[in-house]
């Protein structure tokens, strides 16, 4: 039940606002009425426009189960029937109709109640009476109606730059060319709402924020000053450029799709993996190289989907099918699909699949039949570890992807969602939901390349057989030179010791026996014994690595000839050969157990006492128990010989061999997603892109663009922006190209002094801004206040790739954040205080502000370390000055090291007082407290007090807020 | 997702913010001046200022009737006649369908449909055929309070204890949890919790400690997650900061290590402070800047004070053993109440409670096997619990400590899966003791078989009036400028039991 409960809880996390007395809410119906009333063409549309408003704000009292005064009004057909007391509504006649005078509050019906709500803002009122008065028209059948986010985005006109910018005069086509139609589409929004943006940030604002929002590290101070000192027009363009270029970026910008992708390491107990896979990491290198190849994003999800079918051979993009692989889960494989299912809606198409689980859904046109035809593009798939070059063991290190692993499968809707329920007779088969177009696609099944479906083929793996087989001889012949050596050894032995008893006037010499702990001549026979029979053992474990050598290499010949399109002529003969080679390794391998057993019982015996007057039981079992191995021994070989005898063809493949046809669903589904026809694809994309540039999205809902999702602020502008990425090869780089030179982009995030009349305006207007007339400011990230102090520090580690880093050396360890483990119970501590992301699901990052944090930042060992080794860096710097000059040179290095800004003459007066005072603390220590407890740093605190106090005023430049903050 | 989005908002809270308002929110420092501490209760000095209420500093809006509240919250839904609304009915009627019963007409009642509004529709059903109560039940105390038999410790002290058996929620998922705390219907969203409206309206009564504190495993992010301690639009600084029940690391990264000294570390911090304040002067409108000089004074303050408040081990053996930390069953939500005890002494306003979290809709959400797994539950609290009323009372502590006991709704008198019960938003029972409450009285009912509160109904909200109204708070002088609340969203105090 409550794995049912936990899949359909969707709409606690949408959060759908519709409420009386919602700010935001009514913030946003009365931004549309703005549009409409200020929009040259105004026809009201009844779902567009009039029902958000009439959902909202009035049908919470006014709905099926509870039509308060006998009416609805939550639905076109009910909103005209009107309620007990007549008509709610008169098409073309505003001013008589009850609905307005009740809204209007003019008359005794008073609506929404006075005491309940507030009343709907003027605007809304507006589009009311102007539906109204233009007839009330409603469509025939309102779910017939297309929702926007369901309509194939048009490329909107960018509007003229008059509108744009607010003046009269029309602009010549030259200067419209040359305004960012990021900008024109908001300015025309500023005009309209009569708000004033803010002028561009300093540059020295805009260069720390743009260097964090591609990259996730800040300039260096040297970065910034070249910025300042350039002059040139392009000066910005390049800087962008240079970003975009930098490998940073793919960290950076994979680190935001790995959230929307759900990106999570191996989960478990213990070493028991329960959810996702040991080495899915590569999917997270394959995210970062794709990112700044600037692969298209079309191209993208089809790898993440089904790499697999549409480039078999190309280990670099399967690695994308760890998209698939981060839903594996131990427990349940309705559990793993179902994710599946929820997230590729969520992630791809802001579509809430998992709401129709268990019933259709609430709100969008998904059956729950067509989620369960939706779980059948997924249904035969599976995981697997492919060898990789140098690794023969996949458990140590291996391609971890996903295969279609059973045609097969059927899917079953299971009733209200309850596995334990399925509709037995009516297995579904793979389409998408028909309010998204035609429901079929074309899904043919794919023919794979052999060493797809037999990665053993692959030539590494040959190359690696051959060549550890040959060592394994090589080695296997040392042992046998050695074990003759002993064997020579331990006869002489027994000579000497003949001679020696033979020569009783020689016992002075029986010393060098005695030292060998040899007593007797039996003894030594024994050991004669036991090394001649060491030697055989020796010997035959030779003879087993020639003969493993030889069937390897009948096998890879074999191998060859069979999996050869056509298998070539001489197959039958090579694999004939490769299957005597492999049973005559069996008979070797049997002969190698009938001499370790005898070897065995020979130790068993020995260990008998000699006399045996005393019974031994354990003893005694032992030499029985040896000799039942031996008599199983010899039969084995009789076996293996008679086996060996038979001419066959089959022989043991050095892999798993898989289907050697992959259902061609999954590349079917991708085709169709990662398409221009595909309404939501780009949009959804442009959402995530937008949000992470500007810090709040085109459309609230990240992950749901369904009917119950909030509508975007600004749908041209999502939709002009969609259009340009498909129509540009769905390549992101341009994308952020023109979002980060826009002026909306580079505009300050505060106003400054002479601006603040400005701003109070617009926030009195736009309190919210969602009109973007000033830049967002915004916490870093979790990943990036970590990677920016050891940046600052000079002490993080570039290097790029490679497996999951233990994050518990995370605070010690260099790395940037993005490679370290990371996963529903493995994660940094450090990060997590910071908002780190919830591998389960994160579309959007929190932004918390708590004492945890300030403790992370003051006390982990980190920010204390970091600030010891920027301090004597810096300190390095000043160290030529007099004692006055270098305390305000440090001063402001430091808040160009850490802030990327200068001091101002009261934080300089601050911190050099600070110095000084802190600098006598230390001098006159003894009566200082040390705290207790925590663990001792790499980094030691300086031994000399005025060094300390620049490490401390260092360390508080970290804790400063406009070192996390991004402006 | 939700509350990010909320807490993202760009509130204009500071740019309507008093001169008042500005020095309290920009907080007090770390030096302890007398302005200062006095300004550090600034839950009262915002609410004044805001309001003009009136009341003077470090008063509240009425005469406070208690100083802390200890909140309880048990995951899951429990059932309210296997714990403090026994209903012999079920038990003469087992087996039989409700149609079959006297009590036919309960289905036909139109609290059905309006007090019902689901995620997912039809999900959840009545179960018609009536289970019996799986436990016994008696009359206790010289009260003569009938609870069950699964709550014998709390039976000792029943006498201190007030029963509201007539709750109702709306919310037949378990984002009745989230509900529970905020008074919303999660499809509404995320808003402030009780204890973020108690943090935001009367601060601290110790200035080195978090007002507002969590213990044990928040509800899973399938029923509101965080936000069932958030604060929403008040903002983060007044959201519940989760303590680990470890005074060696109540939080992580406690102390810098001993290579740091705390004046090194204290005038940092003094430097800080004064830096984030210049700053302050740049971005006056930064809402973000004052919450995080706030954070970093409470940070400083609570490094120190926290590992001897958490400290349970220094308490004696004989008040270890009546908490139950010396057997296996209770030991955990033992310590967490024994340490919930010695917050609130310390003067911490509000404490929240978890029991029963397990990453999804908890444990006590007994769908089957209610006897089995109810029976195990209350092992695990009830002692702990009788044990805090008895500890807060010999203390002289329950005067001034309300101790709320809830669950998101109760279970349905008719069975499912053969030996459980179903969510019951209809009709559900909570328990509140100390802080000017009543005690051995019970107040409300439900119908024979417990399906619908008919009696003295309480919305979730009249719960959270009845604590506001006991801290001598009034939710409508606490109000957001553009965050209009509703009726409902206020309540009602709950008089009868006060």
């Amino acid at each position: 039940m409550r794995s049912v409960f936990t899949r359909s809880v969707c709409r606690l996390i949408v959060a759908a606002v519709a409420f009386p007395g919602s700010v935001s809410e009514a913030q946003s119906l009365g931004e549309n009425a703005m549009a409409v009333t200020n929009s040259a063409i105004v026809t009201v549309d009844f779902v567009r426009d009039v029902r958000p408003i009439l959902r909202s704000r009035c049908a919470t009292c006014h709905n099926e189960a509870e039509p308060g005064g006998g009416l609805r009004l939550d639905a076109a057909g009910d909103v005209m029937k009107g309620g007990d007391n007549g008509p709610a509504i008169l098409p073309g006649n505003s001013g008589e109709s009850r609905l307005i005078q009740a809204v209007m509050q003019t008359g005794d019906l008073k609506m929404p109640p006075p005491d309940e709500a507030k009343p709907l803002e003027e605007a809304q009122i507006a589009i009311l009476r102007r539906w109204i008065d233009q007839g009330a028209i409603v469509p025939d059948n309102e779910s017939q109606v297309i929702h926007w986010a369901f309509q194939k985005p048009v490329r909107p006109v960018v509007p003229p730059v008059s509108a744009a910018d607010g003046s009269d005069e029309e602009s010549s086509p030259a200067q419209t060319s040359k305004i960012n139609p990021i900008d024109a589409f908001i300015a025309q929004r500023h005009y309209q709402q009569h708000l004033n943006a803010l002028p561009d940030a300093p540059k020295h604002v805009q260069l720390r924020r743009v260097y964090l929002d591609l990259i996730g590290l800040p300039p260096t101070p040297e970065q910034l000053q070249a910025f300042l000192n350039d002059g040139s027009a392009n000066a910005w363009e390049k800087v962008v450029d240079e970003l975009l270029a930098s490998p940073h970026y793919g960290e950076r910008w994979g680190r935001h799709w790995m959230d929307v992708w759900r990106y999570s390491d191996w989960d478990g107990y213990g070493t028991e993996v329960r959810e996702s896979k040991p080495h899915i990491w590569r999917w997270r290198d394959w995210i970062i190289e794709s990112l700044n190849d600037d692969k298209p994003y079309d191209r993208m999800i089809m790898e993440m989907l089904a790499a697999d079918e549409i480039a078999p051979n190309d280990a670099p993009a399967i690695r994308a099918t760890g998209y698939l692989v981060r839903n594996w889960y131990v427990f349940n494989r309705n559990t793993w699909i179902d994710n599946t299912v929820e997230h590729t809606g969520k992630a791809f198409m802001g579509l809430t699949f998992n709401c129709a689980r268990c019933h259709d859904h609430m709100y969008d046109p998904i059956s729950q039949s067509e989620y369960y035809q939706f779980r059948a593009f997924f249904e035969p798939h599976d995981i697997r570890t492919d060898r990789l070059p140098g690794q023969s063991d996949v458990s140590k290190d291996g391609l971890v992807r996903a295969f279609d692993a059973n045609a097969g499968a059927s899917t079953l809707l299971f009733i209200r969602g309850d596995e334990k329920n399925p509709l037995k007779d009516k297995p579904m088969s793979p389409r998408v939901p028909a309010a998204l177009g035609p429901s079929d696609l074309a899904i043919q099944p794919v023919e794979l390349p052999p060493t797809a479906y037999y990665p053993g083929l692959q030539g590494f793996v040959a190359a690696e057989t051959l060549s550890s087989g040959e060592a394994e001889v090589q080695t296997s012949s040392a042992a046998l030179a050695m074990a003759q050596q002993a064997v020579e050894t331990a006869r002489s032995q027994l000579l000497a010791f003949r001679r020696v008893t033979a020569d009783a006037t020689a016992e002075v010499r029986s010393l060098e026996i005695t030292n060998s702990a040899v007593l007797s001549e039996a003894d030594l026979s024994a050991a004669v014994q036991l090394a001649e029979s060491a030697g055989k053992l020796t010997e035959k474990k030779m003879t087993v690595a020639s003969a493993t050598l030889d069937f390897a290499r009948a096998r890879i010949a074999a191998d060859q000839a069979n999996y050869a399109q056509p298998p070539a002529a001489n197959s039958k003969d090579l694999s004939l050969a490769a299957g005597k080679a492999e049973r005559t390794l069996t008979v070797h391998q049997e002969e190698l157990n009938l001499l370790t057993a005898e070897q065995t019982l020979l130790i068993a015996k020995a260990a008998l006492p000699a006399n045996g007057s005393q019974v031994d039981e354990p003893k005694q079992k032992a030499i029985a128990d040896a000799e039942a191995a031996v008599t199983a021994a010899r039969t084995a070989i009789e076996t293996a010989q008679k086996a060996a005898a038979e001419p066959v063809e089959a022989y043991t493949r050095v892999t798993a061999v898989y289907p050697t046809t992959s259902t061609g669903r999954r590349s079917a589904l991708a085709r169709w997603i990662a398409n221009r026809g595909n309404p939501l694809t780009a949009r959804v994309a442009i959402n995530h892109i937008w949000l992470r540039h500007f810090h709040q999205p085109l459309v609230p809902t990240v992950f749901d663009f369904g009917m119950n999702g909030k509508p975007p602020v600004h749908p041209e502008l999502l939709d002009w922006l969609a259009c340009e990425l498909m129509e540009n090869g769905w390549k992101m780089k341009p994308l952020h190209r023109l979002m980060v030179s826009s002026n909306a982009y580079r505009r300050a995030s505060s106003p400054s002094v002479e601006d603040r009349a400005v701003a109070s305006g617009n926030a009195s207007l736009d309190p919210e801004n969602r009109q973007l007339w000033r830049q967002n400011s915004y916490r870093m990230e979790a990943e990036v206040v970590r990677d920016a102090t050891l940046h600052v520090a000079g002490q993080l580690d570039k290097s790029m790739s490679g497996p999951d880093l233990d994050p518990n050396t995370g605070l010690t360890v260099g790395r940037r954040s993005v490679y370290f483990r990371t996963s529903k119970e493995k994660k940094m501590k450090f990060l997590s205080a910071f908002d780190s992301p919830n591998p389960v699901e994160c579309y959007q990052r929190a932004e918390s502000i708590s004492p945890q944090q300030s403790l992370a930042m003051s006390n982990s060992p980190l920010t204390l370390a970091q600030s010891r080794n920027v301090a004597a860096k810096l300190s390095e710097q000043v160290a030529a000055m007099p004692k006055e000059d270098a305390a305000l040179q440090f001063v402001t290095l430091a808040f160009r090291q850490i802030l990327n800004r200068e001091p101002s003459a009261a934080e300089v007066t601050e911190c050099i007082s600070f110095l000084q005072q802190q600098s006598d603390q230390f001098s006159a220590a003894g009566s200082l407290t040390a705290f207790s407890g925590g663990t001792d740093n790499l980094i030691k605190p300086s031994a000399d007090a005025a060094q300390r106090s620049r490490e401390n005023l260092v360390h508080v430049l970290f804790n400063h807020n406009d070192f996390v903050t991004v402006r | 997702m939700n509350a990010h989005e909320n807490s993202r908002s760009r509130t204009p809270l500071a740019m309507v913010a008093s001169r008042r308002a500005f020095l309290s929110d920009i907080g007090m420092g770390f030096t302890g001046l007398a302005l200062g501490s006095m300004l550090h209760r600034d839950g009262v000095v915002r609410a004044d200022g805001l309001q003009s209420s009136g009341a003077g500093i470090g008063q509240a809006h009425m005469r406070p009737k208690a100083k802390n509240v200890i909140w309880i919250f048990l995951v899951g839904g429990m059932s309210q006649m296997e714990s403090f609304d026994p209903k012999p009915a079920l038990n003469k009627y087992a087996g039989m369908s409700v149609d079959e019963t006297p009590f036919k007409s309960i289905l036909d009642s139109p609290y059905l449909k309006k007090n019902l509004r689901e995620f997912i529709p039809g999900l959840h059903h009545a179960h018609p055929k009536l289970f019996p109560m799986q436990i016994g039940h008696q009359r206790r105390g010289a009260s003569g309070l009938d609870i069950s038999d699964w709550w014998s410790h709390l039976a000792g002290v029943i006498d201190d204890v007030a029963l509201v058996r007539s709750m109702w929620t709306t919310d037949n998922n378990h984002g009745a949890q989230l509900q529970f705390h905020t008074g919303r219907h999660a499809l509404e969203g995320q808003f402030p919790t009780i204890g973020s409206w108690v943090h935001y309206g009367l601060g601290s009564l110790n200035d080195d400690l978090p007002s507002f504190c969590v213990i044990g495993t928040p509800i899973a992010d399938c029923c509101g997650g965080l936000g069932a301690h958030g604060a929403n639009y008040l903002g983060p600084e007044h959201a519940g900061i989760q303590l680990n029940v470890d005074p060696h690391s109540p939080l992580p990264f406690a102390t810098p290590g001993s290579e740091v000294y705390r004046e090194e570390q204290q005038s940092e911090f003094e430097l800080l402070g004064r830096l984030n304040r210049l700053s302050f002067v740049e971005y006056p409108d930064d809402p973000s800047l004052t919450a995080r000089i706030k954070s970093y004074e409470l940070a400083f303050r609570m490094q120190s004070a926290l590992p001897n408040v958490i400290n349970f081990a220094a308490e004696t053996a004989e008040t270890q053993a009546m908490y139950g930390l010396t057997q296996d069953p209770t030991r955990t939500f033992g310590q967490q109440c024994l340490v919930a005890r010695r917050l609130v002494e310390s003067g911490v306003r509000f404490v929240q409670l978890f029991h029963g979290s397990n990453g999804g809709a908890g444990a006590w959400d007994a769908h089957s096997g209610l006897k089995n797994s109810h029976s195990t539950l209350c092992a695990q609290v009830d002692q702990p619990i009788a044990a805090l009323l008895k500890d807060l009372k010999q203390r002289g502590l329950l005067d001034e400590t309300l101790v709320v006991i809830g669950t998101e709704f109760g279970r349905t008198p008719g069975f499912q899966n053969s030996d459980g019960r179903d969510h019951h938003p209809y009709g559900f029972s909570v328990a509140l003791a100390g802080g000017g409450v009543k005690g051995g009285i019970a107040h409300g009912a439900t119908d024979e078989i417990g399906f619908h509160a008919v009696e003295d109904r309480h919305y979730v909200t009249d719960l959270h009036a009845t604590v506001l109204h006991q801290l001598g708070l009034d939710s409508r002088r606490l109000e957001i400028p553009g965050r209009k609340r509703l009726d409902l969203d206020h309540g009602t105090p709950i008089h009868a039991i006060l």
